[in-house]
Parts: structure tokens; C-alpha cells; sequence
């Protein structure tokens, strides 16, 4: 069975006691952001996700979305539970309230999407790009364009999409060949094919804002001249009203590996109207604001299914009798103690727990960063904490959709026979889980990005703003006695990655192929390193408080401490690992020729 | 014939130039110009230009007491003073009439066997010479120097038909030894050389550009880093110039060359830059000129001119597609076929295939060719070794298809594979009778290229290479970019002495780079302090300080060879050596408190014990206050200085340290003094020095804390010479106890360990990297 309650404790930990996220609440703007604020919206989000959900996300990847004639359905239930989430405004959570948004915090939106993505990653896609497709306009839009279609996204009435694959080209935008001709008027003609397009066409919403990259006439060759152009799936008339159907359509859906409740489609733009957004032949950079947002909302997802994993198989693992304990003194008259009691199983479980408890701190801190980056009043603390969320926006995307990976097919092996077969939705979670390694720019690209592009950036000065509060955390507290085993295991691991990346830096100058035959080996250290120091943050604030009260928090803290423990015994060692890897480079890789293959 | 006076007549830019410069090979010069109508004072033209020069920006004088040398005087009164000159230069304006009365004035008065020489650019040594006594022409030659005198290394020579030998021999030995020029000898022919070539090159530009379809900035976008052309291009070579001079220089060209010279064709003067000039913008020296910049606003914004409507808008500094793509390649460049590569091809095309058309009229060499445009134009290189680059097969090639005449010395080139080739390790060009002739070094020239192109070397790595340049020396080469200094050139540095100790007598530190070393590789440094690697960092400094320890005291001697910038720890690298031979141009200095950072790889110690111990290693009188001040100056203002002249002042070059005026012979005269000092050598002990500690730290900060109040010092460095006046005061110490040198390398890398963990001295690295510019904070 698919289990999952928000683990509200958790992020609440998260949120004010580790991250101290009373702070947003006094940037300019978000006034309202107090604890209680934030409390009384999680405890709703999760009621809305675990009852009405949840219950969808079995029906959903069963019944999947139909094509007929160019019309696509959602599975049965989905349209409601729609028409409830907009409506209850879940979607404009963080939106700007000039456009009908509600004007909180990015980081609550954050916590959002983690909830419905545990109990619905198929219903969650369309929220994610229609969030992103906002963020774009709000930040590259015309005033006239924000005024007609930021409101409607806000409510939930339109739904956005972003379409830049071809069947030809996904990763390699410079070679796309939809085309935009002008046509007067600051009005586009847009033509080409576009595939792989989440949320292209469904039932869900009245119109459809695609976001199209395609080339001018006059374009340069590559990316630079790409332009980036909306396109609405019907014309919005001169009053706001909706006219007549544009010129574009959905040839088909995909069949695919999972997240069956969300469409996956072929657009063919026929003439279709569309307006430019950014300047021309800069399109490609307008597109990566909503990129960025959306990386982070897959990296979420990943998260997400791992914590669903966790709490599934943990029950299952509780219920389930199999063999009796090994443990000394163990001895119970049941026949058979609960699978839980058997070492391997238990690793598994703290395996995903670890993980997702220390890759929620990461995510919530970059949310914490991406607020401050927005809503600081002081330009260098804006432009800092932007950095850091560039930083880790390839290691969020990829790191916490490969770990949250991981940590369903570790369900499935938790449930043996019993998570291979349909009933208990464990293959379902690993078939949803799949997608988020791939789409966005698959993991491979994230590690090339954080090597090539975010590593370099002004002389590591976006390094800067991890390693040195992690250092100095390290050398404020590797002396506790109380913190001792979590932090040295951290301070040497987090050595190994400054001397990882100084390779990385020094080699790739003279040989790019040498950075990126490590990049994906390097973004897993140092997820690993980075998941570290949130856990040896959140250790230091669970220390101060795990006393005696054995049931109440005191308990809750302790296990903090103990899964801190665990992470830095268990799950950190793998960096060392990954170091000798990234220290042989390319040598081993390099040494075939391709007809060798 | 020894020349130990000059005197040069006409004080213009060219004139007072050329006497600065005689001045800064240590010799004494008289000035003269005439006395103008009103005059004040009736030697006020030479005593004005003497001012300006003082003034000049780049320095004219390696320094300032250069300028007592120059004596100044007018011909009326003064004329006398030519008598005891060996060599007088006429520089003034380019009349015939004017220069011969000149030269009857000088032949009244001047001494047997002196030499005379004129700077003329336009007017043929034959014409100068015509009816002027037999025994005058003997004496007399052309000297054709470029602006500024200091700077621009050629010097074009030019004999007539009755010079003596002696006299061209003479000038051009003490051109090429005391004024440190690249000679080369020219025939009579308009223009000479470089300028011939240089302005067929601009008029070609201005007749493409004026067609309209590149814009002046994406022209000179086009002639640059892929065609080796330095970064002004060509409508900002003019800007530099002065575009008044275009149609002077053009003309006498135009009048100058044979009927059927391309020239005559391609001149020609557009409605728009007549109109420049007669609203005077000439460029850098007017009010503008094709570029201008726009105070109106403030801020000075850089402007450009529209060549079809003469507007000017704001500057865009674009990179050209073609550019972009071409990076280095002027072939790829040529190829891309977009504007502006039409562009560069038109310009670039017509040019090379003018100078293959002028051999042998202009030279029977091409080397001579490229030495003259590489010198006199800073083309990095030139045209015969770009048509090598860009392949004489496919220059040719393209050339006939388009239908246009192939130079039949091109289609010889074409034919044996290139203008050069190198046949058992030496250069040699092309002959026109299709033979190939090693390229010749004159005696005491030694260039570490020719030895390269002979064979491997000792060790090498991506920053550094060990060479063997004979008789038993060995050469360490920097190669990393601007020389800057990383753990692969400490690491060639420590692989070195181990070589040189065991198979060599002597290492010389040298490289033929436009600058010796511009210091630690700062992004190297910025990045270990992002990612907060303090460990590896330190460990960076550590090792810094052991192998320039290691030069010191290595048991053979190291002698540095600097040429153009030794900052930080290319400063630092010539301090551990035993001597120092140093191109005049040297620009020597320790300005890691620009970066928020002090000298760290013993600078500071080197300060201190040369200043403080004489050569046995005893301690010198007089206190070290005095010595720790002047340090505390020097290094605390990251003194540059502006030639060797000045490095000896400013204490980065001892009285026994020499200076090579020549480029092209510094590392042969590096040489030879290693060898001097291979005779018997003996490795420097360490030494001991006492310093005063904290209170003589509490004194320097006194002063400092004063010029922060007149906010002559930020707050920031304040902190950076406080950790300065540690290291320099000797720390935790007093006068009675003794300081090693150790002790010293410790109080450095404790200074900079606090400082890199500053984030204001991060802001400046930042700055640095990011602008090139030092950050106020």
C-alpha cells in the first residue's frame, strides 16, 4: 500500500528550527510568512494531498490519459481534484498578488509541491509547469502580456507548458527547426513539431500558455539564435476574453514508463499566433528561468517519491512476519518477528530516511536562498544567495531524483514478491521515479552544468557560498564532544571534495573531456557532502534538545541525532569512494576507440 | 667611433623623443630647436618639450634625472654645441628646403667624422643629399624611429650612396646596444619599409570600410588577435596616431611611388575624414576622432563614429560571428564569409599580396620585412610569417580564383611550402631565387626561440620548461599564461635545480614573453579561497617559498633575465637570485597589497636582508628603522617601477645587478654573467637579522592611521600593511633576538593565511581577476 502523512514534524523541524525561516518573515513583502502562517498552511496542503490525492495516484497511473481527435482526458477524478486545488488556491501559493497570487514565500511552495508529488506525481506535473511558465512571464513578459495571462495562471483557469524538444534535439537546442515568421503587429507566426510536451493538451484548464522556442529568420546558427515566443492554445481577444482555437494542436500522446495520469505530447504549431517574449535570439535565456524553477520542482519530486518509499515500506516492514531476530536477548514467542527486526531490511529503511530527512534540509535551504534572492533588500545578499541557488540547483535536480530513485526500488526490495506486483504501488513509485533522472535536462547534463558552467563562474565565487559556511560550521564545531562523530566524518569528507574540485578545475582548463568524464561522479559527491553538512546542522540544534523526555520531543531529537549517526556511518563513506573515482579522470574512460564498443 | 654625445635638432614629439631616449642609455644629449616669434625664453621650444616629455604618458625618461642629461639650446645661439657631437639627428618637419639649410648650419660647425642622420619618413636619402658637399654625404645617413622613441623598438636605417660604411655600421651598433632598437637596414625607396607597408594597410582599410558594410567597430574587431594585430585595429590606430597626419603621410607616399605601384590605385581621401580633421577631430590628441569619448552624461561613455553619416553613437564593443569562430585563425577568419570576414579578407588580402610584390624593390629579405612591421607596427607577426599561417598554397589559391594577379614571389612560396621553413633546427626564409637562407643573429644575440627550434628540452610542463642554451647553462622558461605562477612552474622550478645541480653550471631565469611574470596565478589563489581549501592553500605558499629557497641557495648561480612586468612573485623569483640581468624595460614591483594580499614567497625576507646585511652576511649600521620604513613603502604602495632605471632605486635591483638594453641580447648577456659567476662559485648562508618588533609596528601603523584619516588609506589597508608591518617588524620578536630567514618565511605565510580568509581582500582578488584593476575598499 501506498502510506503517506506528511512528515509535518520533519519539515517543521526543517523550516524553524534548523534553517530559522522566521526570517523570511522579515523581508519586505513577506510580513505575513510567520511560523504560524506557514504551520497552519502545511497542516492544510497536507490534508488536501493525503485525502484527495493520494487516493487518485493508484486510478491515475491505471486508467492513464486518453487521445481522441486531438483531445486529451485526464483519468477519471483528476479534473475535480483540479478544480479543488486551484481553487483552494494551492497553485498561486508564492504567486505575485498583483496577478491574484497569494504572495508567500518561495520555500512554501517548495513544501507544496514535495506533498502533492509524494501522493500524486502524475497530478503534480501541470501545477509545476504552469508555476514556471508564471515565473517566466512575471520575469521577461511585457506589462501587457502579465496583465492578460499572469492572473489566469495564477488561478489555475490556464495551464502552462514548456515546449523546446524536437524529435530531433532535446539537450542540443541550437539545432531546432521550428520557425517564427513575423506577421505585423508584434504578432508571430509560429511553425514546426514539438515533442515530449508534459500538460500539451488535457481537460484540466480552459487554455493552454505554451512557451515555444523557435528561430527568426534572420537567426544566428545555434543557440544564439534562438527565440523564445507564447503561444496560447486559444487566442485571447483584445478584451481578455477567449476567441477562437490557434493554430496548434496535439498529434498524439506518448505511451511510456510512468506517470500515466500526466500527457505527454506531440504539438504541431501550424501558423500557430504567438508573441515574442525577451529580446530576439535571447530566448534561450528567458527559457532558463523557468528551468531553474523547474529543475528544482523535479529534484522535489524526487525527494518526494523517496519519502513516500520510506513510509510504505516501513509500514510493510512492521506488518510483514518473516524469520526471527538475530539480536542478542531477542527472543518473542511469535513464530516470526516483523521483517523490521533484520538488519538488512532496517538499513534499507534508514537508507531512505537518512537520505530524505538530510536532501529536505538541502532542498529547503536552497528554497530559504532563492527567497532571500528575491525579496532581500540588500543587493549583495540578493545576489549571494542567488548564487548559491544556482549552485544547487544541478545538484537538487539530480542528486534528489537519483537518491529518490534509489529509494523506491529500495521499497520494492523491502516488500520482496509483494513491491514487484501491482497491488501494493511499489513498482508504480519506481516507474514514476524513473522520469525525473531524465526530464529537464537529464542528470548527466546537471553534472555537466555544475562542472562546466557553475564551477568556473566568476573564479569559483559560487563555491564560495557553500564551502565557507560549511567550513566554518566544521571548525566551530569538530571540537563538541557531542558532535564529534558526525562532524570530523564530515570535515574529512568535505576536504576531499575542496581537493576533488581543485582537480576538476585545474584539469578541466587544459582538457574539458577530463572534467566531464567525472561530472556525474563529482555532482554525487557532492550531494553527498552537501547532505552531510545539513545533517550535521540539524544535529547541532537536535543536540541542545534531546533530553530524557523519552516520549514526547525529546525522543524526536534523539532520533535526529541518531540518524545524523547513521548518515555519517553509512551513506557519507560512499564520497571517499567517488573521490579515488574522480582522481583517475578520463583515463579509463578515454582509452577505447568507439568502434571498440 | 664611440658615441658619447648626441644632439638632436627640432624639438617635436619625434625629436624630443629621440633625445629622451639617447638620455636613458645614460648619454649626455643637446636639444635644439629654433626661437620662435615672441619668444620668452629663446631656447623655450626644447625646455617645453623637455616638460612634456617629463610628463608623457608612457614615460618618455626611464627617470626622471634622465632629464638633466638633456641640455636644451636653439640653433641660433647654440650651434656651437654641436661640435662636440659624434652623432646629430635632424628631426624637424619634412621640407626639403628646411632640412638641407639645417644640414649646412651642422656642416658649418660640426666635428670630423661626427655622423649626421635624419628622421625623415617621406623624403629619400638621395633627395636629402642632393648638392651637399661629398665630405657631409660621407657622414650622412637616415635614422627613421618610430612614436614614441622609447617604446617602438624599430629603428629603420638608411644609407645613401656615398655614406660610409662605418658611419651606418657605427649607428646602427649603438642603436641596437645603448637604444636597445631592432635595426633594420632599408633601402632608399618610399616609405622604407614598415611604413609602405603600414600605409597601403590603413588606406586599404579605410577604402573597404568607407563601402559601408562593416561598421568601424566591427573593422576593427576584423584586424585583430586572428590576424596577430593588436587590439586598437586600425581606425583606433589612427585615433592613436593622429588622423591628420593620414593625408600628409599619404600624399608624399602617393607622390613618392611608381606609377603602377597598387597605391596609387587604392588612395584616396574620404569627404568624411576631411571634415575630421578640420574640426579637429584627429583623434587621441584632438577631441576624438573615429572613437571619442562622451563626458556629457557624467560617466564617460566610449563613442564611435558612423563612417556614412558621421554621427556618433554609443560604442558596443561587438565580436563579429567570424571573429568569434575564427579565434586564432586568420584562415577560418577568411573562410567564414560573413561581412566581416569579407572584410578582414579584403584588407588582409590586398596588403600581403602588396608586400609580396615589393621584394625585392623594398628588401631582398623577408625577415627583414617582418622584423620591420612586427617592430614598427607591433603586428605579432609579419606578413610573409602570416602567409605562412594563413598557408601561401591557399592564399594563392583564392587569390586565382577570384581572378586577381598571384605575386610570382607568392607562387614561388606557394610552390616550396612557405616564406619559412626550419631546416636542422634553424630558421631560414625564403630566397627569391627559391633558395632557403638561415635566418642570421648578429654576435652576442642569443633568442631562446632559435634554441627551442633546435631540439627538447631538459624537463618540461604546462607552465615551464628547462633548456640548454651551451656552454654549460641552463635556461628556465615560464609559458603559462602571462607567466603567472602555479604549482606546476614551483614544481619545474624545484626539477630544475636538481638538473642544473647535477649536469649544469649555471641556470638563467628567462623567457621571451611580453612580460617576465605578472606573479602568482591569481585564479588559481581565488579559487582554493572560494572553496575555503586553506590547507591546500597554505600549502601553495609553502611551496612557493621552498623553491625560490631552493634557487637561493641552490650550489650553482641563478641569474634572472626579466623583460617588460616582474610583479609579485615574478619580483619575488628575481630576489632569490644571485643576480639579476634586466632589459631596460623591466617593470619590476611587489603589489600584493593591491590584492589585499602582502609577499609571501619571501619578498619581504629578501627586503629585509638585503637591506639589513652587507654582503659577508654582517649586519650593516645604522639601525633597521630606517630600512624597515622605506620597505614598509615600498611594498605597502605596491611600487611599480617604470624601467630597470627605477627598479634600482626602489631597492627590487642591487648596484650589482646589470641592465641589457637590447631585448634580443638579454639572455646572452644573462648568460655570460652566469658563467662569470660559475668561477668559484659559493652558495649564500643563510643569514640572521635582528628587527625591532612590535613597537616599531606600533610607529609604522601611527603614519598609516594618519593617511586613513585624510582618507588617503581604506579601511582595508589598514589591515593588509598592519599584516605587513608584522612580517616587516619581525613579529613577536625585539632587537636582542635573532630572526632567521625561516622565522621570517613563517611570519609571511601567517600573514597571508589571515588575510585570504578576509573577505575584503577576497573582494579585491575578485576585483582584480574580473576588471584587471585593484579594488579601493
Amino acid at each position: 500500500m501506498q502510506i503517506y502523512k506528511a512528515p509535518l514534524r520533519d519539515m517543521r523541524f526543517v523550516i524553524h528550527e534548523t534553517l530559522d525561516a522566521e526570517q523570511l518573515s522579515k523581508l519586505p513583502g513577506y510580513e505575513e510568512a510567520t511560523p504560524d502562517t506557514i504551520d497552519a498552511i502545511l497542516e492544510e496542503g497536507a490534508k488536501f494531498c493525503e485525502d484527495k490525492l493520494l487516493p487518485l495516484n493508484r486510478v491515475g497511473d491505471e486508467a492513464g490519459c486518453t487521445y481522441e481527435n486531438g483531445v486529451v482526458r485526464t483519468p477519471p477524478g483528476f479534473k475535480q481534484a483540479y478544480d479543488e486545488f486551484v481553487g483552494a488556491g494551492w497553485l498561486s501559493i508564492s504567486s505575485d498578488p498583483k496577478y491574484g497570487g497569494q504572495g508567500l514565500p518561495a520555500l512554501m511552495n517548495f513544501v507544496i509541491e514535495e506533498m502533492v508529488c509524494s501522493t500524486n506525481l502524475a497530478f503534480g506535473v501541470c501545477p509545476l509547469l504552469s508555476g514556471g511558465a508564471a515565473a517566466l512571464i512575471a520575469r521577461h513578459g511585457s506589462e501587457a502580456i502579465k496583465d492578460t495571462y499572469l492572473p489566469h495562471l495564477a488561478d489555475g483557469s490556464w495551464s502552462g507548458t514548456m515546449c523546446l524538444t524536437e524529435s530531433h534535439c532535446g539537450t542540443d537546442l541550437g539545432l531546432i527547426h521550428t520557425k517564427a515568421a513575423p506577421a505585423g503587429d508584434g504578432v508571430y507566426r509560429i511553425s514546426g513539431s514539438k515533442m515530449f510536451i508534459s500538460a500539451g493538451e488535457h481537460d484540466l484548464a480552459e487554455n493552454i500558455i505554451h512557451l515555444v522556442l523557435a528561430k527568426l529568420p534572420d537567426a544566428p546558427e545555434g543557440v544564439r539564435g534562438i527565440s523564445l515566443f507564447l503561444v496560447p492554445k486559444i487566442n485571447v481577444k483584445a478584451d481578455g476574453e477567449l476567441g477562437p482555437r490557434n493554430g496548434v494542436s496535439c498529434g498524439s500522446i506518448e505511451k511510456k514508463m510512468g506517470i500515466h495520469g500526466s500527457a505527454t505530447c506531440v504539438l504541431n504549431f501550424d501558423e500557430a499566433e504567438g508573441y515574442l517574449i525577451g529580446e530576439a535570439h535571447k530566448g534561450l535565456r528567458c527559457m532558463f528561468t523557468m528551468m531553474n524553477g523547474a529543475r528544482l520542482g523535479v529534484g522535489m519530486q524526487g525527494l518526494a517519491l523517496g519519502e513516500t518509499a520510506y513510509q510504505s515500506a516501513t509500514a510493510y516492514a512492521k506488518e510483514r512476519r518473516s524469520g526471527k531476530s538475530l539480536a542478542k536477548g531477542a527472543k518473542s514467542a511469535d513464530k516470526a518477528d516483523p521483517i523490521i527486526v533484520h538488519p538488512d531490511v532496517r538499513n534499507m529503511l534508514l537508507t531512505q530516511r537518512a537520505h530524505n530527512e538530510g536532501a529536505r534540509a538541502l532542498a529547503y535551504w536552497t528554497a530559504l536562498n532563492l527567497d532571500i534572492s528575491t525579496h532581500h533588500p540588500d543587493a549583495e545578499t540578493r545576489r549571494d544567495a542567488d548564487e548559491l541557488v544556482q549552485l544547487m540547483t544541478p545538484i537538487i535536480k539530480a542528486f534528489l531524483t537519483d537518491r529518490g530513485f534509489e529509494a523506491t526500488n529500495l521499497a520494492v526490495q523491502v516488500h520482496g514478491g509483494h513491491g514487484y506486483i501491482a497491488e501494493h504501488g511499489m513498482e508504480q513509485l519506481v516507474r514514476d521515479a524513473r522520469i525525473a533522472q531524465l526530464y529537464e535536462g537529464a542528470n548527466g547534463i546537471q553534472a555537466l552544468d555544475l562542472v562546466g558552467r557553475k564551477l568556473g563562474q566568476n573564479t569559483g565565487r559560487l563555491l564560495r557560498h557553500f564551502f565557507h559556511p560549511a567550513t566554518e560550521f566544521v571548525a566551530a564545531h569538530q571540537d563538541d564532544e557531542t558532535l564529534k562523530e558526525i562532524v570530523l566524518p564530515l570535515a574529512k569528507a568535505l576536504g576531499k571534495l575542496q581537493q576533488a574540485t581543485l582537480v576538476i578545475a585545474q584539469k578541466g582548463l587544459g582538457d574539458p573531456e577530463e572534467a566531464a568524464a567525472v561530472a556525474t561522479d563529482y555532482l554525487k559527491m557532492f550531494g553527498l557532502v552537501a547532505v552531510g553538512y545539513m545533517w550535521a546542522m540539524m544535529a547541532e540544534k537536535a543536540a541542545a534538545k534531546a533530553n530524557g523526555d523519552a516520549d514526547g520531543d525529546g525522543r524526536y531529537y534523539a532520533n535526529k541525532l541518531k540518524t545524523a549517526r547513521f548518515y555519517m556511518y553509512k551513506l557519507l563513506p560512499e564520497s571517499a569512494a567517488l573521490f579515488l573515482r574522480i582522481m583517475t579522470g578520463k583515463a579509463a574512460i578515454a582509452q577505447y576507440d568507439d568502434e571498440d564498443f | 667611433m664611440a658615441i658619447d654625445k648626441v644632439a638632436v635638432i627640432g624639438a617635436g614629439l619625434m625629436g624630443s623623443g629621440i633625445a629622451a631616449h639617447v638620455a636613458n642609455a645614460g648619454i649626455d644629449v643637446v636639444l635644439l630647436d629654433i626661437v620662435p616669434e615672441g619668444a620668452k625664453k629663446r631656447s623655450e621650444l626644447a625646455l617645453g618639450a623637455v616638460e612634456r616629455m617629463l610628463k608623457a604618458e608612457p614615460a618618455a625618461f626611464m627617470e626622471k634625472r634622465g632629464a638633466k642629461r638633456v641640455a636644451c639650446g636653439n640653433i641660433e645661439d647654440d650651434l656651437a654645441l654641436l661640435a662636440e657631437a659624434d652623432w646629430i639627428v635632424e628631426a624637424v618637419i619634412e621640407r626639403l628646403d628646411i632640412k638641407q639649410a639645417i644640414y649646412r648650419m651642422i656642416d658649418g660647425v660640426r666635428k670630423d667624422g661626427s655622423i649626421v642622420s635624419s628622421n625623415t619618413s617621406t623624403i629619400p636619402c638621395r633627395e636629402l643629399m642632393a648638392g651637399m658637399e661629398e665630405s657631409f654625404q660621407r657622414d650622412f645617413l637616415i635614422t627613421h624611429f618610430f612614436n614614441p622613441p622609447r617604446y617602438m623598438r624599430l629603428l629603420e636605417i638608411v644609407s645613401g650612396d656615398r655614406t660610409r660604411a662605418e658611419a651606418v655600421a657605427t649607428i646602427s651598433d649603438f642603436a641596437d646596444r645603448e637604444l636597445g632598437k631592432g635595426v633594420v637596414v632599408c633601402k632608399d625607396t618610399p616609405g622604407f619599409i614598415a611604413n609602405r607597408i603600414g600605409t597601403f594597410w590603413i588606406q586599404a582599410a579605410v577604402v573597404e570600410a568607407f563601402k559601408g558594410d562593416v561598421t568601424v567597430e566591427q573593422a576593427d574587431a576584423a584586424i585583430g588577435r586572428a590576424l596577430g594585430i593588436p587590439k586598437t585595429g586600425i581606425f583606433g590606430l589612427m585615433d592613436l596616431v593622429g588622423i591628420d597626419l593620414m593625408p600628409l603621410v599619404g600624399k608624399s607616399l602617393y607622390d613618392a611611388v611608381p606609377s603602377s605601384d597598387a597605391y596609387r590605385a587604392l588612395y584616396g581621401e574620404p569627404e568624411l575624414i576631411k571634415k575630421m580633421i578640420a574640426d579637429g577631430s584627429i583623434g587621441r590628441k584632438g577631441k576624438g576622432g573615429f572613437y571619442r569619448l562622451n563626458k556629457d552624461g557624467g560617466t564617460p561613455v566610449k563613442e564611435v563614429i558612423d563612417l556614412a553619416t558621421g554621427e556618433y553613437s554609443t560604442a558596443l564593443r561587438p565580436t563579429p560571428d567570424s571573429v568569434r569562430a575564427a579565434g586564432s585563425s586568420p584562415r577560418a577568419l577568411f573562410e567564414h564569409g560573413d561581412a566581416v570576414s569579407n572584410f578582414a579578407w579584403q584588407v588582409m588580402s590586398a596588403t600581403l599580396t602588396y608586400a609580396a610584390d615589393l621584394i625585392p624593390e623594398i628588401a631582398d629579405n623577408v625577415a627583414d620585412v617582418d622584423d620591420a612591421m612586427k617592430l614598427g607596427y607591433a603586428w605579432k607577426q609579419g606578413p610573409f610569417e602570416l602567409i605562412d599561417k594563413i598557408g601561401a598554397a591557399w592564399l594563392a589559391e583564392r587569390l586565382a580564383v577570384e581572378g586577381r594577379d598571384v605575386p610570382e614571389f607568392l607562387k614561388l612560396a606557394a610552390d616550396k611550402g612557405g616564406f619559412y621553413r626550419v631546416a636542422e633546427g634553424r630558421l631560414q626564409y625564403l630566397a627569391t631565387d627559391g633558395g632557403y637562407v638561415t635566418v642570421a643573429r648578429a654576435p652576442g644575440v642569443l633568442l631562446l626561440a632559435d634554441v627551442k627550434r633546435a631540439g627538447a628540452p631538459i624537463h618540461g610542463n604546462g607552465s615551464a620548461s628547462l633548456w640548454d642554451i651551451g656552454d654549460g647553462v641552463a635556461c628556465l622558461e615560464f609559458h603559462s599564461k602571462m607567466n603567472a605562477i602555479d604549482p606546476d612552474t614551483l614544481a619545474m622550478i624545484g626539477q630544475s635545480v636538481a638538473a642544473v645541480g647535477k649536469d649544469y653550471k649555471a641556470l638563467v631565469l628567462h623567457n621571451e614573453g611580453s612580460n617576465y611574470s605578472v606573479g602568482v596565478n591569481l585564479g588559481l589563489a581565488l579559487f582554493a579561497i572560494n572553496l575555503a581549501a586553506w590547507p591546500m592553500m597554505e600549502d601553495m605558499v609553502k611551496q612557493g617559498q621552498d623553491a625560490f629557497k631552493a634557487l637561493k641557495f641552490a650550489p650553482f648561480p641563478v641569474v634572472g633575465a626579466p623583460s617588460g612586468m616582474a610583479l609579485g612573485g615574478g619580483c619575488e623569483s628575481l630576489l632569490h637570485c644571485d643576480a639579476v640581468q634586466a632589459h631596460a624595460e623591466s617593470y619590476v614591483g611587489l603589489v600584493e597589497v593591491g590584492v589585499g594580499l602582502i609577499p609571501g614567497w619571501g619578498g619581504c625576507k629578501e627586503m629585509l636582508v638585503r637591506g639589513l646585511t652587507d654582503k659577508r652576511g654582517g649586519i650593516l649600521g645604522g639601525g633597521a628603522m630606517p630600512v624597515i620604513s622605506k620597505l614598509f613603502q615600498t611594498i605597502g604602495l605596491a611600487k611599480v617601477s617604470r624601467s630597470a632605471a627605477q627598479a634600482f632605486e626602489m631597492g627590487y635591483l642591487r648596484d650589482t645587478d646589470r641592465v641589457t638594453a637590447n631585448r634580443d641580447r638579454l639572455l646572452a648577456d644573462a648568460k655570460a654573467r652566469a658563467l662569470e659567476l660559475a668561477e668559484n662559485y659559493r652558495a649564500p648562508e643563510p643569514r640572521e637579522i635582528n628587527l625591532p618588533g612590535k613597537s616599531a609596528r606600533v610607529a609604522l601603523m601611527m603614519a598609516v592611521r594618519g593617511l586613513a584619516k585624510t582618507r588617503k588609506a581604506t579601511k582595508h589597508d589598514i589591515t593588509v600593511v598592519d599584516q605587513l608591518g608584522i612580517v616587516l617588524t619581525g613579529g613577536k620578536t625585539d632587537s636582542t633576538d635573532a630572526v632567521s630567514e625561516d622565522d621570517l618565511s613563517a611570519l609571511e605565510r601567517r600573514a597571508l593565511a589571515t588575510l585570504a580568509r578576509n573577505p575584503l581582500t577576497i573582494a579585491r582578488l575578485e576585483h582584480m581577476l574580473e576588471t584587471g584593476k585593484p579594488l579601493r575598499n
